[in-house]
């Protein structure tokens, strides 16, 4: 910041920012979000060590949720126009004004890459850090004893997760634009990651290169390792990113009718279309199932060391896999909103059914299939394995009506307004909580609650068709008062 | 019966009130301009009177129907070109002019067939498989009107349409609404050029503040008056007034 006009920029950049957040979840609301942050992830923490996680596991957990943060970011950044112009209309962002402002689009992505540092730095990852700390400390039952040195861990978890979340971004930033290279780029990035996964089978210890290393073992070798792999992959990035090259005009075979005639709804046709076509294909809903089958795995391995007791495959991975509808619905919601279908001939109420039946479509089937190879890879008991599938759609199809429900068929970054987050947690706790801890902790799961379960699956499938059909009666007319 | 009638229109957001006590009658074949500056209410208007948003106050009807008791069945007899809209990212026009079809339940031989006639007509031959986010913003418009007229309504509604055109284009458009509207159809065209309104319209109502402030047919304004004169002499004077008031 050696120059007036950057420092200028870095201010505006930060206002815009926060501009943007507080027109998409009303100011005053997001305002109280860090609190929020604060609270969940003191209360996550606390559930967790009291029920038997080690600490460790915890702020390794923290680590990788702020990498997976970081990641996230970057993209939103630097591919995401199109998502974002969805979410909030024509804008461009200081970024990308190159063209406009005398100054250099390098510049301007290195202000912008320290601007969203400094943001997500202050309002995410300090209130994580400090809610992760303080319950860590009181689960531990060090009470105010526990005080000083819970400040002390605050304080070297934030500067850790701050640098875990840098590496995300870079990592983005650099894995973008080497495979903006072509053949050759995508050649590198295959031969890296093989590296890294050869390292891991090998047994070495990568973490001790990167910040987590750092948080576990602050020593000067560890720290220059993490900022010499941090400075890499920004170096990588900074010699590969064009951020204003622009990719070729896409040239595509007609697919509508065909589509049509199999999803029979012009609104669900072009919903899956547009699933299929965006940056990630259907691959992404893929993904979301397949991290959620990996993240189901090791829960179930780990309750099996704490606790000695084997959990039930079919409720464990039926009613977590079912969690993938909350992803599956913002890949439906991403790409239009629903006034923009308002100079057809449709109503609200018929695009809400077209999404509902794309949904139904997409969310449900692709959990199933991820449940049938979770069945394929650890077994369990036939019924067990039916009253799963039931949880999963029930919990699916109950994700979808609360979230239609709460945010009209926005995307569901929407629900990022505190008080609607706080409604959504707590209308995901109160069905979920019980479930899983049959699941991890009452196994083998007798018979009679097996039976509870599945209709609690059933249950659970009617409230979110039933949400779903009062969303139908509480939208409509705000669209059309708006 | 006209086609569309408007009485007592009035369309506030929070504070802001954007359509104030408007009244209105377009009668059928008329090609009839909106004409106002930024702010002025027209594309509320357009909005209200194509049940995408309803009214505070106030009856309207489009073709005898009211589009606030029956947004779709108004919307199935009109056609709209919304002023920001583009074509939806992931579509190609081809697709989008499918999609248009479905919802309008045109069999896939009528779509062919108009597909082929409207790219021919704007000039997007060569674009029609490319991805509608990889047009250039003029390409976009040229989808988007061809979309409003897709179905053949009796009543269109069209705002801003020449915006990003080029000037060829924009004479093809303007020849094609004239001859759209010598078929018979009504076309409403809101718009803030008043050379675009001068030069199309059969009448103009200037509307400011939210209400009508002039209701002209160019073609009948005295050989010393333009409807730039007459649109300054109102809206300039509304506002020379106002701020009289204010002071």
């Amino acid at each position: 910041m050696t120059d007036g006009r950057t420092r200028r920029v870095f201010v505006e950049m930060l206002r815009e920012e926060w501009r943007m957040h507080s027109h998409l979840f009303r100011g005053g609301h997001f305002a109280l979000f860090p609190v929020l942050i604060a609270a969940l992830t003191a209360g996550a923490a606390w559930l967790l060590v009291t029920t038997g996680t080690g600490p460790g596991t915890v702020f390794a957990g923290l680590h990788a949720l702020a990498f997976v943060f970081g990641l996230h970011t970057g993209s939103i950044g630097f591919v995401g126009r199109d998502a974002l112009r969805n979410l909030l209309g024509d804008l461009t962002l200081l970024v990308f004004t190159a063209r406009t402002l005398p100054l250099s689009q390098d510049r301007l992505l290195g202000i912008f890459v320290v601007k969203d540092l400094v943001y997500y730095a202050i309002l995410f990852l300090l209130p994580m850090a400090l809610g992760t700390a303080a319950a860590v400390g009181v689960a531990s039952g060090q009470g105010a004893t526990a005080v000083l040195p819970a400040v002390s861990t605050a304080l070297g978890l934030w500067a850790t997760l701050t640098l875990t979340f840098v590496l995300g971004m870079g990592a983005t930033i650099a894995a973008l634009g080497i495979t903006r290279r072509g053949v050759p780029g995508w050649t590198l990035l295959v031969a890296l990651s093989a590296a890294v996964g050869v390292a891991v089978a090998g047994n070495l210890d990568i973490a001790a290169y990167t910040p987590y290393g750092v948080f576990l073992d602050p020593t000067l070798p560890r720290i220059g390792a993490s900022l010499a792999l941090v400075a890499a992959v920004f170096v990588v990035g900074a010699l590969t990113f064009d951020a204003s090259a622009r990719p070729a005009a896409r040239t595509v075979a007609p697919a509508f009718r065909r589509w049509r005639d199999r999803v029979g709804d012009p609104v669900a046709t072009k919903t899956l279309l547009d699933v299929h076509r965006s940056s990630g294909g259907f691959g992404k809903v893929l993904f979301s199932a397949a991290v959620l089958l990996g993240v189901t795995a090791s829960l179930i391995d780990l309750a099996g060391q704490i606790t000695g007791v084997s959990p039930s495959v079919g409720v464990s991975f039926g009613a977590i896999l079912g969690l993938s509808g909350f992803t599956t619905y913002n890949w439906l919601t991403q790409s239009d909103d629903v006034d923009s279908y308002l100079v057809h001939p449709l109503s609200v109420e018929d695009v809400f059914a077209a999404k509902f039946r794309a949904f139904l479509l997409l969310g449900p089937l692709v959990g199933l299939a991820f449940y049938a190879v979770a069945l394929a890879w650890r077994g369990g008991p036939i019924l067990e394995a039916l009253v799963g599938a039931v949880l999963l759609v029930g919990v699916a199809c109950y994700i979808f009506g609360t979230t239609v429900y709460l945010t009209g068929l926005s995307p569901n970054e929407f629900l990022f307004d505190t008080g609607l987050f706080a409604v959504f947690g707590l209308a995901m706790v109160l069905p979920l909580v019980p479930i899983l801890v049959v699941g991890f902790a009452l196994a083998p799961v007798s018979t009679g609650l097996l039976a509870a379960l599945g209709a609690g699956g059933l249950v659970l499938a009617l409230a979110g068709v039933g949400l779903y059909r009062r969303s139908l009666a509480k939208w409509p007319a705000r669209y059309r008062e708006r | 019966m006209p086609a569309i009638q408007i009485d007592d229109l009035t369309r506030a957001y929070g504070d802001v009130t954007a359509v104030e006590e408007l009244s209105l009658t377009v009668a059928e074949g008329e090609l009839f301009g909106l004409l106002g500056p930024n702010g002025a209410g027209k594309t509320t208007t357009m909005e209200v009177l194509t049940g995408q948003i309803t009214p505070d106050s106030g009856q309207v009807a489009v073709l005898g129907v009211d589009p606030v008791a029956e947004p779709t069945a108004v919307r199935e007899l009109v056609g709209v070109l919304p002023e920001k809209e583009s074509p939806p990212s992931f579509m190609t026009p081809r697709e989008y002019f499918d999609f248009v079809g479905a919802v309008r339940e045109l069999d896939d031989e009528t779509v062919d067939e108009r597909t082929e006639t409207w790219a021919e007509r704007l000039g997007f031959a060569e674009k029609l498989d490319t991805m509608a986010t990889d047009l250039s913003r003029g390409q976009q418009q040229k989808v988007m009107i061809a979309g409003a007229f897709f179905h053949e309504p009796a009543v269109v509604f069209i705002d801003e349409p020449l915006a990003n055109l080029d000037p060829i284009v924009q004479e093809r458009v303007k020849r094609f609404l004239r001859e759209y509207r010598e078929a018979g159809n009504t076309v409403v065209i809101t718009t803030h050029d008043v050379d675009v309104a001068a030069e199309l319209c059969s009448r103009v109502g200037v509307v400011h503040g939210g209400g009508l402030v002039a209701d002209v047919r160019p073609s009948e304004l005295p050989a010393d008056e333009t409807l730039l004169d007459v649109f300054l002499d109102r809206v300039d004077a509304t506002v020379e007034r106002g701020v009289a008031a204010d002071d």
